[in-house]
Formats: structure tokens, C-alpha cells, sequence
């Protein structure tokens, strides 16, 4: 068991939080999507486990390189 | 090995010091750490058999009366040797002794300026360099009774070479100071995961320079190296996959500039018909979607080998074969900034065609590119001085390029993905959407005073909008031929392979050395 914590590769803003702290997810899922340069850019869970947190909130500016969401492997 | 004469009985004794290296102390301390040694890399990236080695008798004797007693080799095996049967210089640090350092015979073997440089550039050869060793040591100064200059052993014959013949560098162990300055001097540069470290100097020196406490790997391991500088080009996860990389990249390249790219039977039909190509790109243009299944459809199978994959990710750059027939592929991801060229991926790309063009491999850009990226963190990293630095090699590049618009193609970044030096040939999918901006946002900058005097501005800026969007249909443009044929994606496999047929018959005219002219922005 570790947390892993999954970063934005990119800048942008918050347009959807798909997962909620508890939820199961499997490596390649949508965790949230981000508005960067007029698209809508999913942020992908690299490895499967449970949701511990979700840092941001819809409308939340992300930067390249933060952390948005923990999930524990 | 011996023969019956003595002197052919000193040859075989000193032929078996050699092939002791360190000794087997320090060759099971080597193996125990999970390292290959020079002799098992060079064997590993070499077809079977075909090493002849040049300087094994390098070494430091030991005399007695009687003869010699023993040498200890020098720490750095070299020689000729075929990959796929093409001839190859290749050499590397015997990490064994004393840790691969410098040796001082007449000549120096390896390393800059060393006689395996001279050999890949006297007979025109691919140079492999496997590096695993610190450089240089101030314990020469007091070898020598005084300090050198920099570049006493210069990098000169390392720069020629990069204008000659493909060179190689994989960093096997540590890189320091100069074998890591070579490292760099390469077309295409590897490292071993958590077995290689690169950096200008290692912690003792940065403890020294900086008071940081740093282990190597946090200072110079792959996710620094690769991932984050693109100091490296690529990681691989053993030595042996490290190894066989370079067997592989070699395979899409001519043995020097002087000749075209070797061509391999076709093995995947030309007129593979990929359907998911139709499906792949979004109705939704807000949506991304996966630019390497896209890459996968149109190029033979099994043929795809990615360069700097984690570095730069905004662009793909692969080389591939279609055909059977080396191309170079520059391909924008619309997954990170939707394609959007940022100043690393344009280092990226700016390198990737600087290499397909020195060594007349045509490229095919697949172009889903917003522009340059844009907001304060992108201008502070100089996105536009490395993106128009990708614009300005682009337009110096003479080799064959295609551009296909898979869907955005904008601005100057957009420019850059044309062979705007040639025959500026560009064709599109009907998902293509093209233009000198992007509409949106562009439109109240343009109209302002239209909307601004109108009874209601919001709802004239959408008609405006709406009514520039209807223009900017991929098949007006090519009624008005600003794009010279819109293709269905299904088609896209043999459409390129015949248009690239037809380009490289020029191609043995114009082989050679690429002069570059003029100071890059």
C-alpha cells in the first residue's frame, strides 16, 4: 500500500472533477478534466487503487507539475 | 590462441590480461551491481563475431628480469564491428579499472579527440560510445607537473563528426564532466533506469560548490536526465534494452551523410486499410484523443521508435518506416495543451528535424497545433524565442517534408510544420481547420467597432464568429488550393508512401553535408 500522488502535466483550470475521495479507479481513468488552451484535457489515474483526496475543485487554476489528486495503490 | 613460436605465446598471455580487464574481483564487484561489463555491452550491441578489437595491448606493464609480468589493461576497449552487418567504430570506459578513468598512452584510444573518433571519421562510419566513466582527475596535474587547459583533449573531432556520420552515445554507469559533454555530442543519447547518472558534475562537487546534499540519482538519475531536461533522449530499463536500442535506432539510418537510409522489404501492405483512422479524431473539437494511435495506423507495424518520449510531450517525434523506408514523424499531442508548442517541446522538434534532414530521412508532420502556447509561465520559459528557433530549422531543412493536417493548424508554430524551403506540399484530413489565427478570441480584436455599434455586441460577435468559422472549411481552402488536397483518413497509408516514392527520387542528387547558414533565433 502507498499513496500516489497523480500531477498535471500541464496548466490549466479545473472544468470537471470526475472521481470522489473513495472511489475505485483503474489505471487510465479520468480523474478530473482541465480547461488548458480551449480543450478539455482529461488528467488520467496511472494506477489503479481508491481516491484518498482530491485537491482541487471545478474552477481551481492548476500549474504544470501540482498535485491534484491522491490515490492509494 | 598460441602458437608454438615465444613471441606468438606473449601475444597469447597478453591477449588474456586484456580479456581480464579489473581482474575477477573486480569484474564480480561490477556484475554484482547489476552491470554488464565493456567486453559483454560491446558483444551485446554487436552482431555475433564481428568484433575486432584495436588496442588491446594497451596497458601498464609490469617487469621482471625474465619479462614481462603482467599488464593492466587500459581502461577502455575499442574497436570495428558490424550492426546488421554495417560496419561500426565502437568503444567504451572499462569501468574495472580504476573506476574507467584516463589513461595516458601515446595515443589516446577513446574519448574526445581519441583514435576511435578519428576512425568513425576517417572511414565514414557510424561511432558508438558506451560511456561509464568520471573524466578527467586533478590527479593529472601532478602526473603531468602542471594544469591544463580546457580542451587539452577537445571536443572538436566529437562536433565534426555530428555533421558526418550517426554517433551514439549510451551513458552506462556515471557521466561526469567531459564523457557527460559527449554524451551530449551525440544524434541519439540513452541511459539505464536507476543504473545511470549524467550530470557537468557529481555530488561531491555540488556539496562542495552549493553545500546541497544530493545522491546521484536525485542529481542526474533518468527523471532529471530524461524526463525533466532532456539531457538524455531516452531511458530504458536494463542495460541489455539499452543495448539492443541502439542496434535499432542504427537501422533507420544511412552509415553517413553520403548515403541514403538502408530500405527493408515490405512486410505490411501498403494498402492496409486502418478503419478506426475515420473515427479517431472528435466531432467535439474541445476533445482530445490519442495522436499515437493515429501514428500506429498510418506507419508499418512494429516500426515505431519514439524519441524522448517523456520530455517535451506537447510533440511526438518517431521515427518509423513506411514502407519498408526510414520518415521521421513530428506529430503534436493534443493531450497535453492540446498540441499546443511549448519551448520544450519545440527544443524537441527543432533537434528531431535537425537530425531526419543531416541524414535525409523525409519527414511527414502530423499537425494538430493551436499555435505556440501561450500565458506568463510560457513566456518566461522563452516559448517564443525556442519556438520560432523550431520555425527558422524548419525552413532551413532541404530534405523531403509532407504536412498532414489532422485537425488545428495555426500561426507561426503552424508554419513551422511546413516545408515552406520546398515544395510546401500540404494536405489535410476533412477534420482539418486552418488559419493564420484561431477565430475565437480573434474576432473582437478584428471587429471590434462593428461590435461594439451593435444593438446587441454579444450576439454579433457569435455571428461573426460563426460566419469566419463557415470560411475556414478545409474544402473551401482547397477549392482556392491554400491547401493542395484534403484526403480521407483511410487513404492516408498509401497516399503518403506514393507521394514519398515520388520524393526520394531527387534525393541521391543532393546527398552530402547539410550547411546550416546563419544565427538561429
Amino acid at each position: 500500500m502507498s499513496v500516489h500522488e497523480v500531477v498535471s502535466e500541464i496548466a490549466g483550470t479545473v472544468w470537471e472533477v470526475r472521481v470522489n475521495p473513495g472511489d475505485q479507479v483503474e489505471s487510465g481513468d479520468e480523474l478530473l478534466i482541465l480547461e488548458s488552451m480551449k480543450m478539455e484535457i482529461p488528467v488520467l489515474a496511472e494506477d489503479a487503487g481508491v481516491v484518498e483526496a482530491v485537491l482541487v475543485e471545478k474552477g481551481s487554476s492548476v500549474a504544470e507539475g501540482q498535485v491534484v489528486v491522491s490515490v492509494r495503490t | 590462441m598460441t602458437g608454438w613460436l615465444p613471441e606468438n605465446t606473449e601475444l597469447g598471455l597478453r591477449r588474456q590480461w586484456a580479456a581480464e580487464m579489473g581482474g575477477p574481483g573486480a569484474v564480480a564487484k561490477h556484475h554484482a551491481r547489476g552491470s554488464l561489463t565493456i567486453r559483454e555491452r560491446i558483444g551485446h550491441v554487436l552482431d555475433r563475431g564481428s568484433f575486432k578489437e584495436i588496442g588491446r595491448l594497451t596497458g601498464e606493464g609490469e617487469y621482471r628480469a625474465s619479462g614481462v609480468a603482467h599488464v593492466i589493461p587500459a581502461p577502455y576497449v575499442m574497436g570495428l564491428g558490424k550492426v546488421n552487418g554495417r560496419p561500426v567504430a565502437i568503444g567504451g570506459e572499462d569501468y574495472t579499472i580504476r573506476g574507467g578513468t584516463s589513461w595516458r598512452g601515446d595515443r589516446r584510444k577513446g574519448g574526445q579527440g581519441g583514435f576511435i573518433e578519428d576512425m568513425a571519421l576517417q572511414y565514414s562510419i557510424p561511432l558508438i560510445n558506451l560511456i561509464d566513466g568520471a573524466g578527467g582527475s586533478v590527479a593529472s596535474i601532478r602526473k603531468r607537473g602542471h594544469a591544463v587547459f580546457p580542451g587539452v583533449d577537445g571536443f572538436e573531432r566529437s562536433v565534426e563528426l555530428m555533421s558526418h556520420v550517426p554517433v551514439i552515445s549510451a551513458v552506462m554507469g556515471v557521466a561526469a564532466g567531459g564523457p557527460a559533454g559527449r554524451a551530449l555530442l551525440s544524434h541519439w543519447s540513452v541511459m539505464v533506469r536507476g543504473g545511470s547518472q549524467v550530470f557537468a558534475a557529481g555530488p561531491p562537487v555540488v556539496e562542495r560548490s552549493l553545500g546541497l546534499t544530493l545522491t546521484r540519482e536525485e542529481l542526474g538519475g533518468a527523471k532529471i536526465a530524461v524526463d525533466t531536461a532532456g539531457t538524455i533522449d531516452n531511458v530504458a530499463d536494463s542495460e541489455a534494452d539499452a543495448l539492443e536500442m541502439i542496434r535499432r535506432f542504427l537501422g533507420y539510418f544511412p552509415t553517413n551523410v553520403w548515403g541514403l537510409p538502408p530500405e527493408y522489404p515490405i512486410t505490411d501492405p501498403i494498402d492496409r486499410i486502418e478503419a478506426d483512422l475515420a473515427s479517431i479524431v472528435p466531432a467535439d473539437r474541445r476533445k482530445p484523443y490519442d495522436m499515437r494511435r493515429v501514428v500506429r495506423g498510418i506507419f508499418d507495424l512494429d516500426s515505431l521508435f519514439e524519441i524522448q518520449p517523456s520530455f517535451g510531450r506537447g510533440v511526438l517525434t518517431i521515427l518509423a518506416r513506411l514502407g519498408g523506408k526510414s520518415v521521421g514523424v513530428v506529430a503534436n499531442n493534443p493531450k497535453v495543451y492540446g498540441g499546443a508548442m511549448d519551448a520544450r517541446a519545440a527544443r524537441k522538434q527543432a533537434r528531431f528535424i535537425e537530425l531526419c534532414d543531416t541524414f535525409h530521412i523525409p519527414i511527414i508532420f502530423l499537425v494538430d497545433l493551436p499555435g505556440f502556447l501561450v500565458g506568463p509561465g510560457a513566456e518566461e520559459a522563452g516559448t517564443l524565442r525556442d519556438g520560432m528557433r523550431a520555425v527558422y530549422v524548419a525552413m532551413q531543412a532541404t530534405v523531403p517534408m509532407v504536412t498532414l493536417v489532422i485537425r488545428k493548424c495555426y500561426g507561426m508554430a503552424g508554419m513551422g510544420a511546413c516545408d515552406k524551403n520546398g515544395l510546401n506540399f500540404k494536405i489535410g484530413w476533412p477534420t482539418a481547420e486552418i488559419g493564420n489565427l484561431p477565430v475565437e478570441g480573434g474576432v473582437m480584436a478584428a471587429f471590434r467597432r462593428e461590435i461594439e455599434a451593435a444593438p446587441d455586441p454579444r450576439q454579433r460577435e457569435n455571428e461573426i464568429e460563426q460566419e469566419l468559422r463557415q470560411l475556414t472549411s478545409p474544402y473551401r481552402m482547397a477549392e482556392a488550393f491554400a491547401i493542395e488536397e484534403i484526403i480521407d483518413p483511410v487513404e492516408t497509408r498509401p497516399y503518403l508512401y506514393d507521394v514519398l516514392e515520388a520524393a526520394r527520387v531527387g534525393m541521391p542528387a543532393k546527398l552530402g553535408r547539410k550547411p546550416r547558414y546563419g544565427v538561429r533565433p
